[in-house]
């Protein structure tokens, strides 16, 4: 017969298991200065823009940024061994901190607008770095929503 | 989804293999695998080979620079089979922790201290 204690004690070793595989969700510091770095790129595009010397575009830039993202997420993949589909659809717990990146985004980037126009480049610089901070701050919440995903299994167990 | 033994994930092993892949990660490297479950190189080929041959899970090999990285990721039909099979041991557990209060208010059957363990009706199937 099979031995019952042996089987319920599964879901125990198991839960111990998918607390070692999401400790891993933890990436390295290049991973962070590099996010950082195009967050900070993306909330300093309308500054940019407007005070760029003219020959100048700002769309080789934001190419060079969309190709130095793909190359972090491809290299968070191989530090980590783990690879996560997007946290909106599979990540319930990270999907707060993912609408919360995009509000700061929006609001961020419409407010650079209004001051620009207002000529307050001091203002617009200091809701930039602002922007940046809550930016990486959301990404931390989503990183440990993804983790506490992990280690329930993601609502198959 | 229904909650029932699969004998091809309920050895420890693949258990712990199946389970760690349905946990929410999409692909899961070959060592993070294997560190997480606790278990050697070998066994992890070995225990993954009976999986991919079942259709439980695809397989990804590539490289980076001149070493061999594997990936893992469960299939559809696996994630229901994992799904329906931890589903299954978590009746099991939930009968078991059951049966152990039932009888641990002091009620003793026959022979001597062991408490009696009340074996959910699925188990008579297997």
């Amino acid at each position: 017969m099979r031995d019952v204690a042996q089987d319920s004690a599964a879901l125990e070793r198991l839960r111990v298991q998918r607390s070692r595989l999401a400790d891993r969700m933890r990436p390295p510091w290049w991973w962070w200065s590099g996010v950082a770095t195009l967050w900070a790129l993306a909330f300093a595009c309308p500054v940019g823009s407007r005070f760029l010397p003219q020959g100048y575009r700002i769309w080789p830039i934001l190419a060079a940024g969309v190709a130095v993202a793909l190359l972090l997420q491809s290299g968070l993949a191989r530090a980590t061994g783990i690879t996560v589909a997007s946290p909106m659809s599979r990540h319930p717990s990270g999907r707060p901190a993912a609408t919360a990146m995009i509000v700061v985004s929006v609001a961020a980037l419409v407010t650079e607008a209004v001051l620009i126009d207002r000529r307050l480049i001091a203002a617009t610089i200091v809701v930039a770095g602002l922007a940046v901070v809550a930016e990486i701050a959301a990404q931390q919440a989503q990183l440990r929503g993804i983790r506490q995903d992990l280690r329930a299994g993601g609502g198959a167990a | 989804m229904t909650a029932k033994l699969d004998p091809l994930i309920h050895p420890i092993t693949r258990l712990s293999i199946c389970g760690l892949l349905a946990a929410g990660a999409d692909w899961v490297e070959f060592a993070a695998l294997r560190d997480a479950a606790g278990i050697s190189d070998s066994v992890l080929s070995k225990h993954s080979r009976v999986l991919e041959d079942a259709g439980y899970v695809e397989v990804r090999k590539g490289a980076i620079g001149r070493r061999p990285r594997t990936w893992f990721r469960l299939t559809a039909p696996g994630r229901l089979a994992v799904e329906g099979h931890l589903a299954w041991l978590a009746q099991l557990e939930e009968a078991v922790s059951g049966g152990l209060r039932e009888v641990q208010p002091g009620a003793r059957h026959g022979d001597g201290d062991q408490p009696r363990r009340l074996l959910p009706p699925l188990l008579g199937s297997s």
